[in-house]
């Protein structure tokens, strides 16, 4: 059994055996920050397929979840070898009145497979919560989908918030959704719009790193 | 309401149910019961065909489905209960379910009938362009649509703003916003000489208390008109879309079921999103009391519905139906390109060959993937509309569709991804007069000649 074995284990979303042989493999000496570096590259490659829907929502929900079961093994070894480096940490969720949470969750894995620490609000989310829940995780994004034309305005009302309470300046503010597009998001002035789940990682440290 | 006879005992379902954890529903009861049932009724997709002549598994569907819904039911994310019925409801439901309904009011009212496969009787059209528009367009955009001579009812442009505010769903701009909408949409009927015209309203209410602002007989939402109820998907609902249910049948409108399976979400691949849209009928017809079903199933990528993996699962859902309901159903057709491309033309056509030959009725066009506010025009839907006429009126097979559909298809799929957004409608019509361009007829034109010579005879 070997790394690239694990790597498929994750890809074809079989949680079980992807931890047991996680376990053996750290056992036996297994470098963990390999195996997550490995990991993460399955992912993106699961990612890619999904892009392209070579497979499908429930196939990359479950390497996602097999992914989360071995990185719940690896947890103590890489706090031993010093940690998973972590890519930021975001806020996410979907606005007020909106009920619809498909594309946040899909981007949602994206980011917690790549590297990102998470935080998940869950949908019908008030303004002020994905704020309030932002400065106590302090997170480097606040990220809201909306997928209602009508429900658009609360992605407005989080930065309103964040301007009237002069932390503006203390968040990466990230849009998404269906009806939301690059005009809007120069409309109300966030930081970046995800046109995809799929860039959104790449993007979102990449506006990470130009802003430090 | 089809079936209010049963709707307090639903709702009560809807509080008392077998809990669930949300987060479980649907990766551990709906996607392996949809995975299990399309294994054993051995449905399978076929590229080659997007309007496939498969009657044994047209049925095959309707079973499955039937079994899904059955076995899954329908999860209330409010009480965090699952509805679940019986194999003797449904027959009952599907036993009392009427075949055909007056709507409209007046000499507008019209007969919607049940449809069956290549039926010879042209289908029920509605006309929509699903998508917003500026204020000052909107009553523009419904006069414009109200001058098609083929509409049977008319489902508005959505507002995003009311009197120069932006429209808050849930809040006070909403219900301003939807007693705009239906204004608007009377006052260009009535301008127009169509006043009792089926009418679809409104798209601008999110929020239940939107669409319970609009009930009035008088200047609002009458009860020869529609409203919809819409799921979450998949297969899950909220106290929200109860309460509209509830309040159309208590109001005595006609309600629809609205549904958008998604084509590489939880439902899977073409297989599943065929079996998901027919299951959803039988939920809006048991837990909404609808006396339609409005089906828009989408890519989850393109945000569209006219290319072959789609189109198959339409024409499968519309085929299983047909062959095993009396149930009216409509066909809402999703394009990628936007307004004044040939390529949207030629989507829409497509879609609405293939659906009106496999019993469908039609809902054309949301363009431009239904995204891009003042995008969409109702000169799209006329060319699907007398298209779908045109193939019912010939008696056309689903094998010469087929054949039809696979060589329009041969000139846009390879764009799906990268369609042209195409122009808005103030520069597609004369917004004063409610009238196309020329430019933008011409175009129309070339297209409906090209498509009359792969053998559509058009009505006009």
């Amino acid at each position: 059994m070997s790394l690239e074995q694990l790597s498929k284990f994750v890809e074809d979303g079989e949680s079980d055996s992807a931890r047991e042989l996680a376990e053996t493999l750290l056992v036996n000496g297994a470098n963990p920050i390999e195996m997550i570096e490995m990991l993460t590259r399955t992912m993106a490659h699961v990612g890619e397929l999904f892009a392209k829907l070579d497979i499908f929502l429930p196939e990359i929900m479950m390497a996602g979840d097999a992914l989360g079961g071995v990185v719940k093994v690896l947890g103590p070894y890489l706090e031993k070898a010093g940690g998973r480096q972590c890519k930021g940490k975001v806020v996410i969720g979907v606005v007020k009145g909106d009920l619809h949470e498909i594309g946040k969750n899909i981007v949602k894995l994206l980011l917690e497979t790549s590297g990102f620490v998470v935080k998940d609000l869950g949908y019908d989310v008030d303004p002020l919560t994905f704020v309030k829940e932002a400065e106590t995780m302090g997170a480097d994004f606040i990220a809201s989908s909306s997928l209602m034309t009508t429900t658009m305005p609360r992605q407005k009302e989080i930065i309103e918030i964040l301007k009237d309470k002069g932390i503006r300046d203390k968040f990466k503010v990230v849009i998404g959704g269906a009806p939301t597009s690059q005009l809007w998001a120069d409309k109300i002035g966030a930081d970046l719009y995800c046109y995809d789940a799929k860039s959104a990682p790449e993007r979102m440290v990449s506006i990470l790193e130009t802003s430090h | 309401m089809a079936t209010a006879y049963r709707l307090w005992e639903i709702l009560e379902r809807a509080r008392t149910g077998r809990f669930m954890d949300e987060d479980d529903f649907l990766p551990k009861r709906f996607t392996p019961t949809l995975k299990k049932l399309i294994k054993q009724y051995e449905i399978k997709y076929d590229p080659k065909n997007p309007c496939p002549s498969d009657d044994a598994m047209a049925d095959r569907i309707w079973q499955a489905a039937w079994d899904l819904f059955r076995d899954v039911g329908y999860y209330n994310t409010d009480s965090h209960r699952i509805i679940e019925v019986t194999d003797a409801e449904i027959k009952e439901a599907l036993y009392m379910a009427n075949d055909q309904y007056w709507v409209g009011g007046g000499k507008d009212a019209r007969l919607w009938k049940h449809r069956t496969v290549e039926d010879k009787t042209p289908p029920f059209c509605i006309m929509s362009p699903d998508i917003t528009v500026d204020e000052k367009y909107h009553q523009s955009m419904c006069m414009a649509y109200l001058k098609e001579p083929l509409l049977d009812g008319l489902c508005g442009p959505i507002l995003e703003e009311t009197f120069g505010h932006l429209i808050e769903s849930g809040g006070p701009s909403e219900i301003s916003g939807c007693i705009q909408h239906i204004y608007n949409q009377k006052m260009a009927a009535r301008l127009l000489g169509r006043p009792g015209t089926f009418m679809v309203a409104v798209g601008t209410a999110e929020h239940d208390s939107g669409q319970i602002a609009v009930s009035d007989d008088n200047w609002g939402v009458q009860k020869t008109d529609s409203r919809l109820v819409g799921s979450l998907t998949e297969f899950k609902t909220a106290d929200t879309l109860l309460n509209r249910a509830l309040h159309y049948a208590q109001y005595g409108c006609f309600t629809g079921n609205l549904t958008g399976a998604i084509y590489g979400g939880w439902c899977g691949g073409s297989e599943g999103t065929a079996v998901t849209t027919v299951a959803y009928s039988l939920i809006g017809l048991m837990i909404h009391g609808a006396i339609y079903n409005q089906h828009f199933p989408f890519h989850l990528n393109y945000c569209s519905n006219t290319t072959r993996e789609l189109l198959w699962a339409i024409s499968m859902a519309g085929q299983a139906m047909a062959r095993n309901s009396k149930l009216l159903y409509t066909s809402n057709g999703f394009a990628n390109a936007g307004p004044m491309t040939e390529m949207l033309f030629r989507e829409t056509a497509v879609h609405a060959m293939v659906s009106t030959v496999s019993g469908w009725h039609l809902w054309e066009m949301a363009s431009a993937r239904n995204k891009y506010r003042n995008r969409a025009t109702p000169l799209e839907a006329r060319l699907g509309i007398e298209a779908g006429h045109a193939v019912a009126n010939q008696g056309m097979s689903r094998a010469e569709v087929n054949e039809i559909a696979n060589r329009l298809l041969a000139t846009y799929e390879d764009h799906a991804v990268d369609a042209p957004m195409g122009s808005e409608y103030q520069e597609c019509y004369d917004v004063a007069k409610a009238v196309p361009t020329q430019e933008h007829l011409d175009m129309y034109r070339r297209i409906k000649d090209e498509i009359a010579a792969l053998g559509v005879k058009f009505p006009y």
